[in-house]
């Protein structure tokens, strides 16, 4: 079991969870209702996949971020 | 004879300092509240009306940035003097230059939020630097 401060980074509201091996960041979010939100450990990382398992990336009592999805437009869409 | 007394004499400072702290117990736990900002203001920017100003913020450096709230969930993120690396990053076609060295970014999937924004912009620079 890890426990996880999840920042809600427009609100600055913080969500603590625990979680068990094999909790994937979709279970995360849809416990805390957080729908179309992504969950990251910070701008120099990666977001996480819905289905991908976070317990072995994070340590126990870390803070997490969860934002809305946002991204750069695609080249093709800029150009 | 196998022992010789020595007399007494004072215990050292640090012993003397810790076995006080043993005697006196730890003090009361005080809590820490943790503060819970918006992920904007956490990173320092500030807030004039719609308007937000500050920097984006990577292991690599902080850039200037404005960001323009419109009504609607409409945010306009700006970027202040991009730095080569930024320039050379596949996605620089979505940078609007809008002189005097601002450029408009434009977001292909937009956040709901200023900060989420933020992340995403911050997320790219490191990208541009790491790639």
């Amino acid at each position: 079991m890890k426990r996880l401060s999840v920042v809600v980074a427009g609100t600055g509201q913080i969500r603590d969870v625990e979680i068990q091996p094999g909790t994937t960041a979709g279970d995360i979010l849809n416990q805390l209702g957080l729908k179309d939100y992504l969950l990251s450990k910070g701008p120099n990382d990666p977001f996480f996949a819905n289905a991908e398992s976070v317990f072995d990336k994070v340590n126990d009592g870390e803070k997490i971020f969860a934002s809305t999805k946002a991204e750069v437009g695609e080249r093709l869409l800029c150009a | 004879m196998r022992l010789k007394d020595l007399g007494t004499r004072p215990a050292p400072a640090t012993i003397r300092s810790l076995l006080s702290r043993i005697v006196r117990g730890h003090g009361p736990t005080v809590p820490v509240e943790r503060r819970e900002v918006p992920y904007w203001q956490e990173r320092g920017w500030t807030r004039s009306g719609n308007k937000y100003t500050g920097t984006y913020q990577t292991q690599y450096g902080a850039f200037w940035g404005e960001i323009i709230e419109h009504r609607g969930d409409d945010i306009d993120f700006f970027l202040y003097q991009p730095s080569g690396e930024i320039r050379q990053h596949s996605h620089w076609a979505c940078f609007q230059d809008r002189s005097s060295d601002w450029f408009l970014i434009h977001m292909g999937r937009r956040p709901k939020d200023v900060s989420s924004g933020i992340l995403a912009i911050e997320r790219l620079i490191t990208e541009a630097f790491e790639s």
